[in-house]
Formats: C-alpha cells, sequence, structure tokens
C-alpha cells in the first residue's frame, strides 16, 4: 500500500502521455483529461507527503523487487517530495493556463502529452535513487521542453530549442561521463550504496573527475552564471505557460541536484561548497543587471530567474541547516513567483497590438487590465523579497543564515544586488500600465486565473509562511544526516 | 588493447570536441554524435576489462559486468532520438536561413 502511494504520482503522468494522445482528436476532452491527471498526481502527492511526515521515515520502492544495490530505487524522502509538490503545483497551474491560453500552439495535438511527459521528467527526476536514472528523467524533460518550445508561435522558437537542446545534449554526455567514472572508482550508481562507498574510501581514483563532470553538469542544467547562455533566449521564445515551467522548475532540476550532491555524495567537499557561493554571488550580480537591461518583459524575468537561482545556490553552498532551509524556501517561492510572473507577462503579451513580449510593444497595454496590474505588482513585489509576500521569508532566512555563517562579503554583494530586482520589477511596471500608447485598443487575451491563483497562494504563504518554513527545516534536518538516508535505502 | 582502446576513446572524443568548435551547424551536429560514441565507448570500457566470459555464460571463469553494457544501450537509444531532433531542427533552420553557418542563424539578435 505504503508502495503504490510513491508510484502512483509518477506513474498517472507516465500513463498520461499515451492516454492524452490517444485523445487528439477531441480537444476539450484532451485538456480536461490533462489537467485532471494532473491534479490527481498532486493529491497524491500531498497524500505521500502525509505519510513520511507521519511516519518521519522515506517511504522506498525498488523497482522489479531487485534489492537496494542492484536494482532501480524510488526514494520519497523529505528533500524529493518538497521537490515534487513544488513542481506539481506549479505544473497545475501552468495546465490551467493552457486551457485560456489564446496561442495556436496549445491545440496542437501532441502540446497535452508533452506537457504531461514533461510533468513525468520532472516528478521522475525528484524522487528517483540512481543516477543513471536521473540521467533518463532529465533526458526526457530535455527533449519534452525543446519539442514544446520548436512548435512556439514564436517564429524563432526553433532556432531557441536548437540552442537548448544542443547544449543540454553536450551536458548529458558530461553526465554520462560522470557516470561512467564514479562507476569505474565505486562500482554502484545507487546514490545510497554510492554515498556510503564514497565516504568509505574518498579518495579512489576518478572521484573527484566523477565530481567536477556532476558539478558541470548540474551548472549548465540549473543555468548558474557562467553556463547560462542559453536561458535568456530559451525562455523567452517558448509559449508563455511552457516558459513559465522551464523557468520555475526545469532549473530546479540541476539545484536538486546539488542538494544531493552537496549533503548526500559530497558531504565533506568543501571547494564545490566555496564553487558553489563564487557562481552564485556572481549570478546575482550578473542575472541582476543583465534583467535591468533587456527590452523584453519575458527576457527581464529569465535574466531574473539566473540572479534567484543565484541566491539558492549561495544558500547550498553555505551548508548549514538554517541556509539549507533557507534554500529550500526560496526554491519554493521562487518557483511560485516566477510563473505567475510569466504567465502575467505573457497574459500582457497577448493583448498587445503586435504579439510581443518586448517593451515597444506592451507599453500602455495595461490601461484596459487593471487587475492584471496589480497581480504583476504583488508578483514583482513578491519577487524583490517585500512584506507581506512569499518572497521576503526567503530572503530574510537567506540574509539571516548569511549572519550566523558569518560570511559578510558574499552577504554584502547579494544584499546590493538585490535591490536592483525592484528597479527592473517597478520599471517594467510602470511601463505597462502607466506610460500612454495611442495604439492601445481593448482586446481579448489569455485568461488571468492561473497567475491569479499562484500570486494568491504566493501570498497566502507570505502572511501565514509557518507550513512551508517548518517543512523545509524538517528537509534540511534530514539532509544534515546522510547516514539517515542510506540507512532507510539499504537497510 | 586497454591502452589502444583509451587512444581511440580520446581521439574520437577529441576529433568530435574539433567538429563542434567549428562554425558550420551539420559539422557540429555531426561533433556531437562523435562526442556521444566516445562516451558510451568510455562507459562500456568501465565494464569490459573486469572479466573475459559474457555474464550469461555457465562457465566459471570471471564474468564481466553486464550493467554498463545496460547503461550504454539505453544512452544510445536515447542520442539517437536526440539526434535525430537536432537533426529535423537543422532542417527547418536551414530552410529558414539558407545556410547552416551558424554566425548567419541570428534571428535571436535583435
Amino acid at each position: 500500500m505504503t508502495a503504490w502511494s510513491l508510484l502512483l504520482p509518477l506513474v498517472i503522468l507516465v500513463a498520461g502521455v499515451p492516454l492524452t494522445l490517444a485523445f487528439r482528436k477531441k480537444r476539450k476532452l484532451q485538456s480536461a483529461l490533462a489537467l485532471g491527471l494532473m491534479l490527481a498526481a498532486l493529491g497524491f502527492t500531498l497524500g505521500l507527503l502525509r505519510t513520511i511526515l507521519k511516519t518521519g521515515q522515506p517511504v522506498t520502492v525498488q523497482m522489479g523487487l531487485w534489492q537496494a544495490p542492484f536494482g532501480i530505487t524510488l526514494t520519497a524522502d523529505p528533500l524529493s517530495v518538497f521537490m515534487v509538490l513544488m513542481s506539481q503545483t506549479v505544473l497545475s497551474a501552468g495546465l490551467l493556463y493552457s486551457l485560456g491560453s489564446t496561442e495556436k500552439v496549445v491545440h496542437y495535438p501532441t502540446y497535452f502529452p508533452l506537457f504531461l511527459a514533461l510533468a513525468a521528467g520532472l516528478t521522475g527526476a525528484f524522487l528517483t535513487g540512481d543516477l543513471f536514472n536521473l540521467f533518463v528523467f532529465a533526458e526526457i524533460i530535455v527533449i519534452s521542453g525543446a519539442v514544446l518550445t520548436a512548435i512556439a508561435d514564436d517564429t524563432y522558437g526553433v532556432e531557441a530549442a536548437f540552442k537548448y537542446f544542443y547544449i543540454s545534449t553536450l551536458a548529458a554526455t558530461f553526465f554520462l561521463l560522470g557516470i561512467g567514472s564514479l562507476y569505474v572508482a565505486h562500482g554502484t550508481l545507487n546514490l545510497a550504496d554510492l554515498a556510503s562507498r564514497i565516504a568509505s574510501d574518498p579518495s579512489a581514483p576518478l572521484t573527484t573527475a566523477g565530481m567536477a563532470f556532476l558539478t558541470a553538469t548540474f551548472l549548465i542544467k540549473s543555468a548558474a552564471f557562467p553556463f547560462h547562455f542559453w536561458q535568456p533566449d530559451f525562455h523567452a521564445a517558448a509559449p508563455t505557460p511552457v516558459s513559465a515551467m522551464l523557468s520555475s522548475l526545469v532549473v530546479k532540476v540541476g539545484v536538486y541536484a546539488f542538494f544531493r550532491l552537496t549533503t548526500l555524495l559530497f558531504p565533506e567537499t568543501q571547494l564545490l561548497k566555496t564553487l558553489l557561493v563564487i557562481i552564485g554571488v556572481a549570478g546575482v550580480l550578473y542575472g541582476g543587471f543583465g534583467a535591468a537591461g533587456t527590452h523584453n518583459v519575458k527576457r527581464m524575468l529569465a535574466y531574473s530567474t539566473l540572479a534567484q537561482i543565484g541566491f539558492i545556490l549561495v544558500g547550498i553552498g553555505w551548508g548549514t541547516p538554517l541556509s539549507l532551509a533557507a534554500a529550500l524556501v526560496f526554491t519554493f517561492n521562487h518557483a511560485l513567483i516566477k510563473a505567475a510572473m510569466l504567465m502575467l507577462a505573457g497574459a500582457v503579451a497577448s493583448r498587445a497590438a503586435v504579439k510581443s513580449a518586448s517593451f515597444e510593444a506592451v507599453v500602455g497595454v495595461g490601461k484596459y487590465h487593471p487587475w492584471a496590474g496589480v497581480l504583476f505588482l504583488l508578483g514583482g513585489m513578491a519577487l524583490a523579497g517585500i512584506p507581506p509576500l512569499n518572497g521576503f521569508t526567503g530572503k530574510l532566512m537567506i540574509f539571516w543564515s548569511g549572519v550566523e555563517a558569518g560570511q559578510y562579503i558574499p552577504l554584502l554583494i547579494i544584499g546590493v544586488a538585490s535591490i536592483v530586482t525592484l528597479t527592473y520589477v517597478i520599471r517594467s511596471f510602470v511601463r505597462i500600465w502607466f506610460e500612454p500608447n495611442p495604439r492601445v485598443k481593448e482586446k481579448a487575451g489569455d485568461r488571468l486565473l492561473a497567475p491569479a491563483l499562484l500570486v494568491l497562494l504566493s501570498l497566502l504563504l507570505g502572511i501565514w509562511a509557518e507550513p512551508l518554513v517548518s517543512l523545509a527545516q524538517v528537509t534540511a534536518a534530514w539532509l544534515g544526516d546522510p547516514a539517515l538516508y542510506i540507512a532507510a535505502i539499504l537497510r | 588493447m586497454n591502452l589502444l582502446t583509451s587512444l581511440a576513446i580520446g581521439i574520437l572524443f577529441a576529433a568530435g570536441i574539433y567538429q563542434i568548435l567549428r562554425r558550420n551547424l551539420i559539422r557540429a551536429a555531426i561533433g556531437l554524435v562523435l562526442i556521444s560514441n566516445a562516451v558510451n565507448l568510455f562507459l562500456f570500457s568501465a565494464g569490459a576489462y573486469t572479466g573475459i566470459e559474457a555474464a550469461y555464460s555457465t562457465a566459471t571463469r570471471q564474468v564481466s559486468d553486464p550493467l554498463p553494457q545496460a547503461l550504454v544501450l539505453t544512452a544510445i537509444v536515447i542520442s539517437m532520438g536526440g539526434f535525430a531532433f537536432v537533426l529535423s531542427l537543422l532542417y527547418v533552420i536551414s530552410t529558414r536561413y539558407k545556410t547552416s553557418d551558424s554566425d548567419e542563424v541570428k534571428g535571436l539578435k535583435n
């Protein structure tokens, strides 16, 4: 019974892909089915969260009943469930937005199957306890994300998809090199088994090489500072609901992997943590100023993701229980806010005279849509970290943990850089809602229900932050002791 | 044999990197295939030389590790699908821009 509570969120989504493909001729039924399956998966994930919080033990399934180091393990430990909950919440909102979208791409017969494949890939990548399985799920995410962008209404979608897919496939070959190196060194790919073997023999040949390959791979996947070059193009060219998922969730696969690398596989390697802090600080600076200098709302938000990923990496790099909890809260909040903001940007762009998210096209569009403006302002405040929104909680925890860890120089830099967030958010708000534009006419566009729900959730989590923060603290405490994870799987 | 295999993998990888750095997008795609094959061979060799018998054999000699072979099979299937997708994207790009020079494909640089 407990095994099914883990498998259901994943199996429903995987089964949803062929099922929605079978209904490709009946678009209404197909879209309703996709949303229904997504919500069902979300419901089962909530049930799974309740189970593991009640028992305090992760739920583990050995595929094909092969015992742990030999078979493939699926594990729902607090970190996995936290990430799955985050991604399924945002994915449900993404599907809801797709239902009310005016873009041509959502009428494509393969749109909903691909969207569910993206959801299945994300869920599987977070739930798996096997390094090679993580590679497979990461490839599913990359392929479905790239195809969804290639069929975008934007003519440059194909170009952006090529760029992303090419870079990601290269990253995947380095992932394989890392997997091979660790397999040569330790003869296993099960994360728990690998962790215990690395701990007992940290100087085995190729261990460091394997770590370096994995780090490079996940830096590309999370689009951290020097590896971000594909990210703004790709996220700006994707269809709105897809770009909201890409910018808020797909980059988090790399972040999740860094949680695992620094707390489970290589907890003793200080170099990796220092590297993450340096890259994170550079990303916060570069992303902030990059966002301030763009001429396109979606592109601005994509650069802002670069900065926000920087904050999370800094939190992971400090590695104290408080900073890990802060990074988790920040991860969750950023997913909600960034998805909502990108959806609002897309909704505004769909109402512009020429359908584009560049500032030239969207100036003054907000005149007839004051409620979208309220949502955009609330989302922007959350992004900049102003109370009473949820962005404030994450930022406060990051700064607090930095003071506690005595890391004043990185703290000063990210503190200054986070003020830039406020500048670009306010500037884009003023340009869209307050500058006059004679060409603007009242026009129907994408429905605002999904971003409204996400902003409402952000507001709720800002006022009543306790459940999220305590969940993050439980998770951080769990991450603090890798022996617990190893014991739960290799019992 | 070990030295020969590692040299061959190294040369294949170097050739792939060289092709990736060219400006021609089709050559870059071929470089991607070379690199993924080099990596597959690397994975394969990770398990090849511990034993001399196939795993399914009933002989009592030391058997070779079947796991890397399974990994390589999966990786080959994934890279085949990926390469087909890269080529189809290249087809669209080259018909739109009438060139395969990466410097000429600059629609995103507006």
